[in-house]
């Protein structure tokens, strides 16, 4: 389903994303691993179509369809969604709208009835619960005044809402309580699915022990460097990235 | 000269000549007759009409006998109950002899002796003379209500007047408002239509010591419906004045408010919006006069301008040399839907005290990237993406209203009026 080919993508000259290739196939979950800096972020940019990344060489397919020639919308409807690192703060938009027109975007992309106000708010309270967010949180501002843990939680709610077929989940679990985690975790759990896959970006083998992944790579100076099973992460836990001949240093934020 | 002034002096001649009215009313008009024959006709050159071309209506006859008109809009608001009065092709439609009125109001036609006390007092004496078209106004109205609120009353039911522009017979309504000591009420003047017509309600009102009016002003005047019209205010000590001032745009439309405080630690909150679909004018004049110390204004003003619509804003604060410990903010954010999008904003604050603290500014917005981004991403359509943005911001104005009902209302008939203007920002 999504297969990326050598991919080189940078910002105007500076090069980032070095050469990656990688395959996932509907059902799976990969984590991707690998020091602050090394491209991981980046990789979500260019599969959702950023303005200003450039790629410079290789290819990324959607269920053979070229990911790269679309728009940023059109990557949405065809199932390729981003949870952010940082998810933007969008005041004066409400959250229920936001997600109401996203959801019918992609609900007539597949040649369905719009939902109404009301079919919508139904769905929109039962993702709300999943997420354990307040009701309220559907009617503020897009993301406006959410603690980190919240914006994280209003992320994986529009995941389930929008039901797309690849999420890249990107640290997702960065800055949570283990409470917070947890229900991030479960929240992804329940739309696992043999026909939808994850790519869940981490630093942290504690995500791992909730959504198990079965392909473990390690992304360093935007190239994989290694690749493996579940066992990988464990490693990385336990060694740090030394192992791999890189030095981890944690980043400031 | 031109046409339509002729038409309306001559008109204004006739009737002086004629029937006179109420006492104060026809005193009123001699003198502004004597103005409006004095007073240069705005060109290009005049200063408050310097971006806002009167062509539309120089080259027309003005049309001022009254039209049997028996049917028109009655632009309702869900959910919304208040007592309605109807000015229709220059005539008062609703009978307000049988209007069922809570206790403490009183309302009077503009020819009802009954009200000579108030209107002698108020009436053409807080509005500026400085308005060409509120002479007119004073020279040519003929329908037009006066509202008293006594003493002390608390009004809970909402008061509306409600103007509709017709064809083949110009609007020239007056609303006079008297808001007694502590009293309480909400006024909205609402005012529709797009055929070829023209309109200058101005309205007065007088908020005493201690008194609140919240207010509103909806101008929606488009495509061939003329509309020039004045708000003006003067409020006592620790009054407080809430006005909401909306507006579309025709080919000709503008909107002079002028705010005087006669007393100290009175408060005005003022926030004005303005969505111009294509092609559309519409100009907003505010002057706020702080003349005596401790008044505190916070004026908001936000617009969104579409393809080939002009825009015009000009704010004024003056702090005179008493009006120590004002506190006065202006703000003015335009969003540019198109290259063709046109907005000359010039908000300008002159303090004459030493110690005071005011705020004034303008902004053009452009659109954010990364919210545009993010909202990309969920699949959202880049032009509907663009209006969920751009409309979030006069949102937070209409999330300021007090009344759920007219904020609902002005929400879906605002967004769905910015869904259908196209945005074109590359
Ligand atoms: N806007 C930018 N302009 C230039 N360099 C950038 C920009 N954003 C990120 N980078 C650089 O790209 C590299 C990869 O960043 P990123 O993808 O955020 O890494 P990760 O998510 O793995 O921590 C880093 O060296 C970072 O400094
Ligand atoms: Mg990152």
């Amino acid at each position: 389903m999504l297969s990326i080919q050598n991919l080189h993508a940078g910002i105007e000259d500076k090069s980032i994303i070095k050469g990656i290739d990688l395959t996932i196939n509907p059902g799976e979950v990969h984590a991707i691993m690998g020091p602050n800096g090394s491209g991981k972020s980046t990789l979500g940019y260019v599969l959702s179509g950023r303005d200003g990344y450039e790629v410079t060489e290789g290819s990324a397919t959607l269920n053979g369809e070229d990911l790269l020639d679309m728009d940023i919308e059109e990557r949405a409807v065809a199932g390729f969604f981003l949870a952010f690192q940082y998810p933007v703060e969008i005041p004066g938009v409400s959250n229920m709208v936001f997600m109401k027109e996203a959801v019918n975007a992609a609900r007539e992309a597949r040649k369905q009835e719009p939902y109404t106000a009301g079919e919508f708010l139904k769905l929109a309270k039962e993702a709300c619960k999943q997420v354990q967010l307040p009701l309220d949180f559907l009617k503020r501002g897009v993301n406006e005044g959410f603690s980190g843990g919240e914006k994280k939680r209003n992320e994986i709610m529009q995941m389930i809402l929008l039901q797309p077929t690849i999420c890249f989940l990107d640290e997702t679990d960065s800055g949570l309580d283990i409470d917070a985690l947890q229900t991030v975790a479960n929240g992804v759990n329940s739309q696992r699915d043999p026909n939808r896959s994850f790519v869940v970006v981490t630093h942290y083998q504690r995500l791992l022990d909730f959504i198990e992944p079965d392909f473990v790579h390690i992304l360093a100076d935007g190239k994989i460097v290694q690749s493996g099973d579940a066992s990988l992460a464990l490693k990385v836990e336990k060694e740090g990235y030394g192992f791999l001949g890189i030095n981890y240093v944690e980043e400031d934020v | 000269m031109n046409q339509w002034l002729e038409d309306v002096i001559a008109h204004a001649d006739t009737q002086a000549a004629g029937h006179a009215g109420a006492t104060w009313l026809s005193r009123q008009r001699a003198l502004s007759l004597d103005k409006l024959k004095d007073n240069a006709w705005p060109t290009r050159r005049t200063e408050a009409w310097r971006n806002t071309p009167l062509k539309p209506i120089e080259s027309r006859p003005a049309l001022l006998s009254p039209m049997a008109i028996s049917t028109w809009q009655e632009p309702a608001i869900p959910d919304f109950e208040s007592i309605d009065i109807y000015i229709v092709g220059g005539e008062l439609k609703t009978d307000i002899s049988t209007l069922s009125l809570p206790a403490g109001i009183s309302i009077y036609s503009l020819h009802d002796e009954k009200a000579a006390a108030l209107a002698s007092q108020f009436m053409g004496k807080i509005k500026p003379e400085t308005h060409v078209f509120g002479l007119v106004n004073d020279v040519v109205a003929d329908a037009g209500i006066i509202i008293d609120v006594a003493e002390d009353a608390v009004i809970s039911t909402p008061l509306r007047l409600i103007h509709t522009a017709t064809e083949g017979v110009e609007n020239h309504s007056r609303l006079l408002v008297n808001v007694a000591k502590n009293a309480k009420v909400t006024i909205l003047e609402h005012g529709i239509g797009e055929q070829e017509s023209m309109n200058t309600s101005v309205s007065e009102f007088n908020v005493a010591d201690n008194a609140t009016l919240h207010h509103y002003r909806f101008a929606f005047f488009t495509q061939k419906a003329l509309h020039v019209g004045g708000c003006h205010f003067q409020i006592g000590e620790s009054s407080y004045l809430n006005s909401t001032i909306v507006a579309f745009g025709s080919e000709l439309s503008k909107l002079n408010v002028d705010v005087n405080y006669l007393g100290e630690h009175a408060k005005v909150d003022m926030n004005a919006m303005y969505l111009l679909a294509e092609g559309e004018n519409f100009d907003l004049q505010s002057v706020i006069e702080h003349a005596v110390p401790n008044g505190t204004t916070d004026e908001k003003v936000r617009g969104i301008i579409g393809d080939r619509a002009r825009a015009n804003f000009g704010g004024r604060i003056h702090i005179h040399p008493d009006a120590q410990k004002t506190l006065a903010e202006l703000n003015n954010r335009n969003l540019l839907l198109s290259r063709r999008s046109l907005v000359n904003t010039k908000p300008e604050l002159e303090i004459y005290a030493d110690d005071v603290r005011c705020a004034h500014g303008a902004t053009i917005a452009e659109i954010d990237e990364t919210s545009l981004y993010y909202l990309l991403t969920r699949g959202i359509p880049r032009s509907k993406a663009l209006v969920m943005l751009n409309f979030g911001f006069i949102q937070e104005l209409i999330n300021a209203i007090e009344d759920e009902s007219i904020r609902n209302w002005l929400n879906n008939m605002l967004s769905n009026r910015f869904q259908s203007m196209e945005v074109q920002v590359s």
